[in-house]
């Protein structure tokens, strides 16, 4: 068949209803790359996808989450459960040097890298939907970037051209709250090429009605010591 | 350093945030990183799971579903293109096959009609998709459009999306010829298209 007679039922191919001749004819057509199906199944398949919202979406089980993650984590334990069950069999002496091993080698490799569980809170942080979000840099200033301030998950600042600091000294980050002194809210340094992410999980103390950046010393200050060169109203 | 590229290149670029945070997540899972496994379910736990409980109606049964949905995720991770493919459609797609596949084999009705859905999931039908086709004001227009249906469509919308019923299947059902259910499944999905392909570009 050719792309124009099957063109009508990529709708029912994409919904998984299509039948023969016309499925068997579409998936051909999609074996062998013909891009006019490929476009369109594709095409069908966004809408199928989109349909998902025709229902209110439903909070899982908490701890659903958990087991998800554990299938995997799981995964990496019996691996390991294996290799030890390798030492296990070799002379006693060789079994104590290989479990040392283990101990160094693969209980690190368990943790996730340093990485991606900043990816992860950081994740937390932007998918927290009461997140409040503000942009700087978009006019005269030459600092740029954008915090995320989630009041149960913690606070992301991303920025660019940020200025120099001197050695021994640090920016520090403050919570601004409506009413009240500042709250320091850490310290961070600077990529050498003037840029800045720095991830702060956790609770976010007192109701922030800003966000504020300023130079302290490197163990960072109680209170501001320095105007800030950054001020973001939430 | 993976966050300070993949933040300041969303941020710097302009791009949307949910493209290089989903790269970020696939290539995590393509490295066998638990931690990308809990990046994937905190951004679409919530959706797989209500796309299956809408099918299966279950609690129990849509718990384990969703579980056998991230595994395939994670498992077949490294087929997937990371930079053009839409991994949160590629989810959704796993998860609506799974939740058919079990209302199907509950009815007893993988003979004849069943084909293979695992076709359905082959990250090429991916590539290039929007990613954020399943937010909350395509949501509301998706529901908008569904209500401009006549009964007619709506119910074999319904039959197909949610119990993955073949058009013969549905004539069955519906005690009506087969050409008569065809005209209706297709002047749904063009009434649904005209409404909302552009917005979705789709």
């Amino acid at each position: 068949m050719t792309c124009e007679e099957l063109r009508d039922e990529y709708g029912t191919y994409a919904l998984g209803i299509a039948e023969d001749p016309e499925r068997g004819e579409i998936a051909e057509h999609l074996a062998r790359n013909c891009s006019d199906c490929v476009l369109g199944v594709r095409k069908a398949m966004a809408m199928v996808t989109a349909m998902s919202g025709m229902e209110t979406s439903v909070e899982p089980p908490r701890d659903l989450r958990g087991r998800v993650i554990g299938m995997v984590e799981r995964g990496r334990v019996e691996q390991r459960a294996k290799r030890s069950f390798m030492g296990f069999v070799l002379p006693w002496a060789a079994c104590a040097a290989l479990a040392a091993a283990l101990l160094v080698v693969v209980i690190p490799s368990r943790r996730p890298s340093p990485d991606t569980a900043k990816l992860a809170q950081a994740l937390a942080i932007l998918n927290d939907p009461d997140a409040k979000q503000v942009t700087f840099g978009e006019t005269a200033r030459p600092s740029r970037g954008k915090v995320f301030v989630s009041g149960a998950k913690g606070v992301l600042f991303i920025g660019a051209s940020l200025p120099a600091l001197a050695p021994g000294k640090k920016f520090e980050m403050w919570v601004i709250p409506a009413k009240g002194n500042p709250v320091p809210a850490g310290t961070f340094g600077r990529e050498a090429d003037a840029t800045a992410v720095y991830l702060r999980p956790g609770p976010v103390q007192g109701d922030a009605a800003a966000m504020a950046v300023t130079v302290e010393p490197e163990g960072g200050s109680p209170q501001p010591t320095t105007t800030p060169f950054l001020v973001m109203k939430l | 350093m993976i966050l300070t590229g993949l933040l300041l290149a969303l941020e710097m670029s302009g791009q949307d945030d949910h493209r290089v945070v989903d790269q970020s997540l696939v290539r995590g899972l393509q490295r066998k990183d638990p931690a990308a496994m809990a990046g994937l379910y905190d951004r679409f736990g919530r959706i797989a799971y209500s796309v299956i409980l809408s099918i299966v109606r279950d609690g129990a049964v849509a718990e384990d579903l969703v579980q056998e949905t991230f595994l395939r995720a994670w498992n077949r991770a490294h087929t997937f293109d990371a930079e053009r493919a839409a991994i949160g459609p590629w989810l959704l797609a796993i998860a609506r096959n799974r939740a058919i596949d079990h209302v199907r084999s509950a009815s007893a009705r993988m003979g004849k009609n069943a084909f293979e859905l695992d076709a359905h999931e082959h990250p090429s039908l991916f590539v290039d998709m929007e990613r954020d086709v399943f937010n909350s004001d395509h949501a509301r227009l998706i529901r908008k459009a569904i209500a401009k249906l006549s009964e007619n469509q709506r119910q074999v919308i319904h039959l197909a999306y949610y119990e993955g019923l073949s058009q013969s299947e549905m004539a069955d059902r519906m005690g009506q010829p087969l050409g008569t259910v065809k005209s209706w499944v297709r002047g749904a999905l063009k009434l649904l298209r005209e409404e909302i392909g552009e917005a979705m570009a789709v």
